[in-house]
């Protein structure tokens, strides 16, 4: 269980506990939860790179107590 | 400029036209190529050759949302806002379902409650397939009704927010509309005559079993003798319950909802006894459970104080032996296959108590709060 930290830089931090073998997808659904957006609507990037739905967080690296950037499309 | 609405369009639920759609949606439309190109300078007659030539529905796709072309197409109708008429029209016609459905679209976004009822509705009974372009990028299938009945009862459809129409039967109440027909309403009046008829068959059939005596042949004679036979195996389900069966009263008790059900569709007047049966069971049952619950913690204190002292493996040995053995001196009436059934339950019991499959009674709260919301989501517990 790793737990990851969302920031959109406008107000919204978030803190979310996952596997690492979950999906980006299962990631999105778990942040939609918490900030009360659709899941559809959250993009989730690290500087340019946005991140895939159907990659797992292990295959992206993505350890315990990461920042990652979230943005809306 | 291309991209501001026409002046002498109204407001639509007080806003401009073209906010219905988000901002971010909206920027990325001004942005396609699509847009760009094609749908510069539309007018309404312009706007119909258009979307003739659509092949495909859908919302955004892609890593950076590129929107498809009915998007940029329900954004120029709601640029230009083309009179009630036309949309209608748009609706009406019967030879291209693409056009029919940017209509309807159209129509769901702008138009009051009752036109929105009123003429989509109609398209219920279109079943043309569509091409529906997914946010991955990929097509799927879906039909004309299913769009529709997205429409009517969903909240978001095609990456855009529908908004919020009453409900059809606060319409109904209201009197601004008529109860719905469908157009399957006459073959449901024939399968209903036939329940009705079916229904008198039952009471006389019950009558005359009860007496004992025979009736004509009918369907419904078989489903009696279900019935007949399934109140004794109510019958033995209590007294397999207070002795501790467990699975095969699990299993009993499925089965038996499962024909229940079925039969419940011919038999209503019959659904209350059923279900003061099931209530009475269900109680008796909690009872049962709390019992064995006070003993099960009874016991395990016991053991527990004991443990402390030295000879601690004898005592807990002799302890277990006594919990096996029977409680009372009389004989039991099922001879000894009843212990070991009663002893497998226990164990089993509590490993099912302490470790269920999603994870939702962890002792750290947060955890369980966790599991039980990734649990709504369909995704698997966390693994501490």
């Amino acid at each position: 269980m790793i737990e990851v930290v969302l920031n959109d830089r406008l107000g919204k931090k978030v803190r979310v506990k996952c596997n690492e073998d979950d999906t980006i997808g299962d990631l999105k659904k778990l942040v939609a939860a918490q900030t009360g957006t659709r899941a559809e609507k959250i993009r989730i990037q690290k500087w340019y790179n946005i991140y895939k739905d159907h990659i797992t967080l292990k295959d992206y690296e993505i350890h315990d107590g990461m920042g990652l950037e979230l943005f809306y499309n | 400029m291309a991209n501001r609405t026409d002046p002498a369009a109204k407001s639509i639920r007080g806003t401009n036209p073209q906010n219905l759609v988000e901002k971010i949606l909206r920027s990325k439309i001004y942005q396609n190529t699509y847009w760009k190109e094609q749908c510069f300078g539309l007018t309404a007659e312009t706007l119909v050759d258009k979307a003739m030539e659509i092949d495909h529905l859908g919302g955004t796709f892609g890593g950076n949302r590129k929107p498809t072309p009915f998007m940029c197409l329900v954004m120029k109708m709601l640029q230009i806002q083309p009179e009630k008429e036309i949309v209608v029209e748009f609706i009406k016609n019967e030879d291209y379902k693409y056009v029919r459905v940017l209509g309807a679209f159209y129509l769901r976004l702008t138009g009051t409650d009752t036109d929105v009822y009123q003429y989509l509705e109609p398209l219920y009974n279109d079943y043309r397939k569509l091409r529906q372009k997914l946010p991955n990028g990929n097509f799927a299938l879906t039909h004309v009704d299913e769009v529709i009945d997205e429409l009517l009862t969903k909240d978001y459809s095609c990456d855009v927010a529908l908004p919020r129409i009453k409900k059809r039967w606060t319409l109904e109440t209201l009197g601004t509309l008529e109860p719905r027909r469908s157009a399957l309403e006459d073959d449901f009046e024939e399968e209903e005559e036939k329940d009705e008829d079916d229904q008198i068959m039952d009471d006389v059939d019950n009558g005359a079993y009860e007496k004992g005596y025979h009736h004509g042949r009918s369907p419904t004679r078989e489903r009696d003798g279900d019935r007949k036979r399934d109140s004794h195996r109510y019958r033995d389900r209590d007294y397999d319950r207070e002795r501790g069966r467990g699975r095969d009263r699990d299993r009993e008790r499925d089965r038996d909802r499962d024909r229940d059900r079925e039969r419940d569709r011919y038999r209503l007047r019959d659904e209350k006894e059923y279900g003061r049966e099931r209530d009475r069971d269900r109680e008796r049952e909690g009872r049962e459970r709390e019992r064995r619950d006070r003993d099960r913690g009874r016991r395990r204190s016991y053991s527990r104080s004991r443990s402390r002292s030295r000879d601690r493996k004898e005592r807990e040995g002799g302890d277990r032996r006594k919990r096996h053995a029977r409680s009372s001196a009389s004989p039991r009436r099922h001879g000894d296959g009843m212990d070991n059934g009663g002893t497998r339950d226990e164990p089993k019991k509590k490993k099912e108590k302490e470790m269920k499959a999603d994870g939702t009674d962890h002792p750290d709260p947060e955890i369980a709060e966790a599991n039980r919301l990734r649990a709504s989501l369909g995704l698997k517990p966390l693994k501490v």
